[in-house]
């Protein structure tokens, strides 16, 4: 068969010398450039975490490195990972996609990979010596601050061993004391000194304090709020705090079948729990709906799966006496009014809907607040909380504060962040001009409006040191069509009936694979990661890939100002600006 | 092997058995079956291209030009307004010498959202460059799609295949499939010197100074007139294998006509039935469909008309301001032979978004024709309300 006639080439216009005599730089008006911007988890963080990274240096299997950024910020990941109700979480963009990043167990990963190995000794490099008083999150967060900024610290604690609620409060179930052991161990290997069986009011004196130079006061808030009914300093009573404790020391307590728990916080969902976990009965009254319960959210969840019954929309009104000597609860049924000054809306009692509940024990959890009495009345406070500014000071110089003895969130990772201040603050006093003590610099140390970074102040220039822009980015800031959906990796919850009577720990959490893959669906938001779409998308191929901290250069000669490096940034860490800015 | 295919998947098989390389397209009412079972064949592995997804017909071209550009076979499909969107592309395409074969499937412009047929689409493309074969049936557009690779890759000019909406597109009829085997004797994968290559890297289309772009245009041109010589010898190999032939025109019983009517697209068929019927009937009445239309196939067209004494030209389109598109091409095109032997053109408008074309349209056309002495000065709209 004859083949079709083949003709010669086309004319067409083909060039082999290169188009990078076409200057295209030249008709741009605005120009691209690299900005770093602040992660919404890292905004969201009470402790002050620089997550973004620490989550990128895991994805790319750098521990090491991941774990030098984690505990640069916070000194006990294997904590806040187990029980931390991780705002970050709820902050994260890629909720907005398909499910936020579980930041929290991949923390808890590493965290374990941390208590392995004790750390080195912290160098001593200054001459004072300082106290902390209380070895909560907050007392260690201080403590292990300062002795990493080379100071002396002793932690003075009332209790025979650290930890405060940590130890005191939280069950095992949810923070075995195997870790806590071994943090409180690691810690001390890095140099932190505990003096504990030792109460400051009592076993020492205000005044013994005047030795130190600068004291970091954080002895939380563990009184019991009274509920304020006839009786409810008798036997039928016991505090949800005084009952945790008892069991978190090995006792067990005798409370009888039916057990009632009030209130609505952690304390209260931990109790009845516990409860159960006892053999016994528990049944949560709460004076407003499930929606309005300050509880987190999962333990709230993780309750109701184990069987924890709520009686909601009730409130206590008097103490039941029955023929035959049996004992109850008499309540009354409230409805939700306006909204109050915490936010929510106000209880408020229905007449004549007063009903009985039958109980043998009822454990009152309806918060706890501080005892300042060993205090000086010079310390200024507001109500039961002492005030405190930016860096935990007090208005006695050399006196600081923080965690749930000021007026601060009420939970293991806003302590953790208001040790970091005060350790920050401690430090800015005893040596000033090392660092700039001024507002600004403050500012600067912030994660966008969240909390201060070690990493920024520990640097010499703090300011150059903060991102580019301390801005946090938005969802709509990044472009989600280069992201694939990819599912979370769900805490993993052994089953309620091996649960049942067994205070072993609920959530067996990720495998160190697991943790990779989790820190592989991060989208780092506002942070360069070397993706080099920018690179690949470039019509005019003008970026090239940068030697050290400048990962992309951008060839302005050739930069058109087309801005689809920006358009298509898939994290929202690239700008416009316009050209001679 | 006979199937019963509808319009849009006789093209998606000729695609199939060109063995395509690349594909990138858009959906559009009424070409998306055509891109949709092909991007079937290419998920069951049954043809071996990259499908490339794109945000519209624009980058559809545009990816298609740069598939074009790397030395493989690329295809896509549009219709309407998909069609108007490429409209810088299709000179790109052109004027670049990119061999892209396309599927526009004619449909009506909007406003007036309109999704049936009409041809106004695919002529507002006239000069970028594409050569234009319209089809008559579903087995012209299957044989004309793997045809028109092996078209565009010897003279490097993209060709675009067009079928009416829903005539054709939609209609099943059957279709007798050519073997894999047979097709790759008659069409070789494709090769090129001219591609990109980053052992002997060049730069393409980039600046050309007025001292040279003429010189390219006269080429482009140059070879759209050889198109023609080619598209006769690609029938002939194609008739030796396959046994049908179509012509770039097709002259139907004209021999002896004193009227010959004009048509393109499906209303061919009807016409030829109309025809068959007339003549029964002892009227000298005869036929030229005409399906390439770039390159305008003049020496063809003065054969088959020069001798008749009218010619009504069917028009499923409008130059809005001038008159039916073909009918003006076809008096350009037999202005300069000699005045004797030089029919009078009637142009007639018909059809216009998807208008049925009945025989008794068609039947009333050659009447009219006949009884006129003169055409008048503007095509005649017919069938159009007061
Ligand atoms: C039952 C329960 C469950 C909780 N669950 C969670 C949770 O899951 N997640 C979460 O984020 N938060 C939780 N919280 C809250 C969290 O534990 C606290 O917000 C946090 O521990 C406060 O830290 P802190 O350092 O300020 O005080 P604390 O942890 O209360 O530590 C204060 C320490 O100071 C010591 N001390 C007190 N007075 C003196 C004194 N005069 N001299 C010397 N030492 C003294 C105490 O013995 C104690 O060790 C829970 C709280 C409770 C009660």
């Amino acid at each position: 068969m004859k083949q079709t006639t083949r003709y010669g080439p086309p004319r067409v216009a083909s060039s082999t010398t290169s188009t990078v005599a076409n200057q295209t730089g030249s008709w741009k008006y605005i120009r691209p450039f690299y900005q770093d911007k602040i992660a919404p988890c890292n905004a969201a963080c009470p402790v002050g975490i620089d997550i973004e990274a620490y989550i990128a240096l895991i994805r790319e299997g750098r521990w090491q490195g991941a774990r030098e950024l984690l505990l640069q910020e916070n000194p006990l990941p294997a904590i806040t990972g187990r029980v931390c109700d991780h705002p970050c979480e709820q902050a994260c963009n890629r909720s907005q996609f398909d499910a936020a990043v579980s930041i929290h167990a991949v923390e808890r990963v590493i965290g374990d990979m941390i208590l392995q190995t004790p750390p080195a000794r912290a160098n001593s490099t200054s001459t004072h010596t300082i106290a902390v008083v209380g070895s909560g999150p907050a007392g260690l967060a201080c403590a292990y601050h300062l002795v990493k900024l080379g100071h002396d610290v002793i932690v003075i604690e009332a209790a025979a061993e650290p930890g405060g609620m940590l130890r005191l409060g939280i069950p095992e179930f949810r923070l075995p004391r195997r870790i806590l052991d071994q943090q409180i161990e690691w810690l001390e290997a890095l140099g932190v000194c505990f003096r504990t069986n030792t109460e400051l009011g009592t076993d020492i004196a205000w005044e013994d304090l005047s030795k130190f130079d600068a004291v970091f006061l954080a002895t939380g808030a563990h009184s019991g709020r009274m509920i304020g009914i006839d009786e409810e300093d008798g036997p039928t009573f016991m505090s949800g705090l005084d009952f945790l404790k008892a069991v978190n020391v090995g006792q067990r307590p005798s409370i009888g079948r039916e057990i009632l728990v009030i209130g609505g916080g952690n304390t209260a969902i931990d109790c009845a729990r516990t409860v159960l976990r006892l053999g016994a009965d528990p049944l949560v009254v709460y004076r407003r709906t499930r929606n309005e319960m300050p509880a987190i959210e999962q333990e709230i969840r993780e309750a109701e799966s184990e069987g924890v019954r709520f009686q909601f929309l009730s409130a206590p009104v008097s103490v039941r006496h029955g023929e035959s000597g049996t004992r109850g609860l008499n309540c009354i049924r409230m409805e939700l009014g306006p909204v109050d000054a915490s936010g929510r809306r106000r209880p408020v009692p229905v007449t004549g809907s007063e009903f009985t509940i039958a109980s043998d024990t009822i454990i009152k959890a309806i918060g706890e607040t501080s005892q300042l009495d060993y205090l000086p009345v010079a310390l200024e406070r507001e109500g039961t909380s002492l005030i405190v500014g930016g860096l935990g000071e007090t208005n006695i110089h050399t006196v600081f504060a923080g965690g749930d003895m000021t007026e601060d969130t009420r939970s293991v990772a806003f302590a953790l962040g208001a040790g970091k201040r005060g350790a920050i603050g401690i430090d800015r006093l005893l040596r000033p001009g090392r660092r700039q003590p001024d507002e600004l610099a403050v500012e600067q140390l912030k994660f966008a409006d969240g909390n201060v970074s070690m990493a920024r102040w520990m640097s010499s220039d703090p300011v150059a040191r903060a991102a580019p822009v301390n801005r946090v980015v938005s969802f709509d800031e990044l472009n989600v069509n280069h992201f694939r959906h990819l599912a979370r990796n769900e805490d993993r919850t052994t089953m309620m009936e091996e649960n049942q009577g067994s205070f072993q720990e609920v959530n067996p959490g990720l495998t160190s694979e697991d943790a990779i893959t989790e820190a592989g669906r991060c989208f780092n938001c506002g942070v360069c990661n070397g993706c080099e779409l920018c690179l690949i998308l470039c019509p005019d191929i003008a970026i090239s890939r940068g030697t050290g901290e400048e990962r992309f250069i951008i060839d302005m000669a050739h930069c058109k100002g087309c801005g689809i490096c920006v358009e298509e940034c898939p994290r929202g860490a690239m700008a416009m600006t316009r050209e001679g800015l | 092997m006979n199937k019963v295919i509808v319009g849009n998947h006789a093209v998606s098989w000729g695609v199939k058995l060109a063995r395509t390389e690349v594909i990138s397209a858009y959906p559009i009412t009424p070409q998306t079956q055509i891109v949709e079972e092909l991007s079937d064949m290419c998920a069951r592995g049954a043809l071996n291209a990259r499908f490339i997804k794109v945000e519209s017909e624009h980058s559809a071209m545009a990816a298609c030009i740069g598939a074009s550009a790397a030395g493989v076979r690329t295809f896509t499909a549009t219709s309407s307004q998909g069609l108007a969107l490429m409209h810088e592309l299709l000179h790109w395409a052109g004027l670049g010498r990119h061999p892209i074969v396309m599927a526009n499937v004619n449909r009506a412009m909007g406003p007036g959202w309109n999704i049936w047929t009409d041809q106004n689409d695919s002529l507002s493309q006239r000069d970028t460059g594409w050569i234009q074969l319209y089809c008559e049936t579903n087995q012209e557009v299957l044989d004309t799609t793997i045809q028109a690779f092996k078209l565009a890759e010897a003279v490097n000019i993209p060709v675009m295949i067009i079928l009416d909406a829903f005539f054709l597109s939609h209609t099943s009829e059957p279709v007798d499939i050519p073997d894999q085997v047979t097709v790759d004797r008659f069409l070789a994968q494709r090769e090129t010197s001219i591609k990109l290559d980053v052992a002997d890297p060049h730069a393409f289309n980039a600046l050309v100074r007025p001292d040279a772009y003429m010189e390219m245009r006269k080429d482009q041109q140059d070879w759209m007139r050889r198109a023609k010589t080619v598209y006769a010898e690609i029938e002939t190999e194609w008739k030796a294998l396959f046994g049908r032939e179509y012509g770039k025109i097709e002259p139907y019983r004209t021999d002896d006509a004193e009227l010959i009517l004009v048509t393109s697209g499906t209303v061919t068929s009807t016409t030829r039935h109309v025809v068959d019927q007339m003549r029964e009937r002892g009227t000298r009445v005869g036929l030229v469909k005409i399906k390439m239309f770039r390159p305008f196939p003049t020496d063809d067209i003065r054969r088959a008309l020069s001798g008749a004494i009218k010619v009504a030209v069917l028009d499923r389109n409008i130059s809005p301001g001038r008159s039916g598109i073909f009918a003006e091409e076809i008096r350009s095109a037999l202005y300069n032979i000699p005045m004797d032997d030089r029919p009078k053109i009637f142009g007639y408008i018909v059809g216009l978004g998807g208008r049925d074309v009945t025989p008794a349209v068609i039947e009333d056309i050659v009447e009219q024709t006949q009884i006129a002495t003169q055409p008048t000065r503007e095509d005649l709209w017919v069938g159009v309300k007061p």
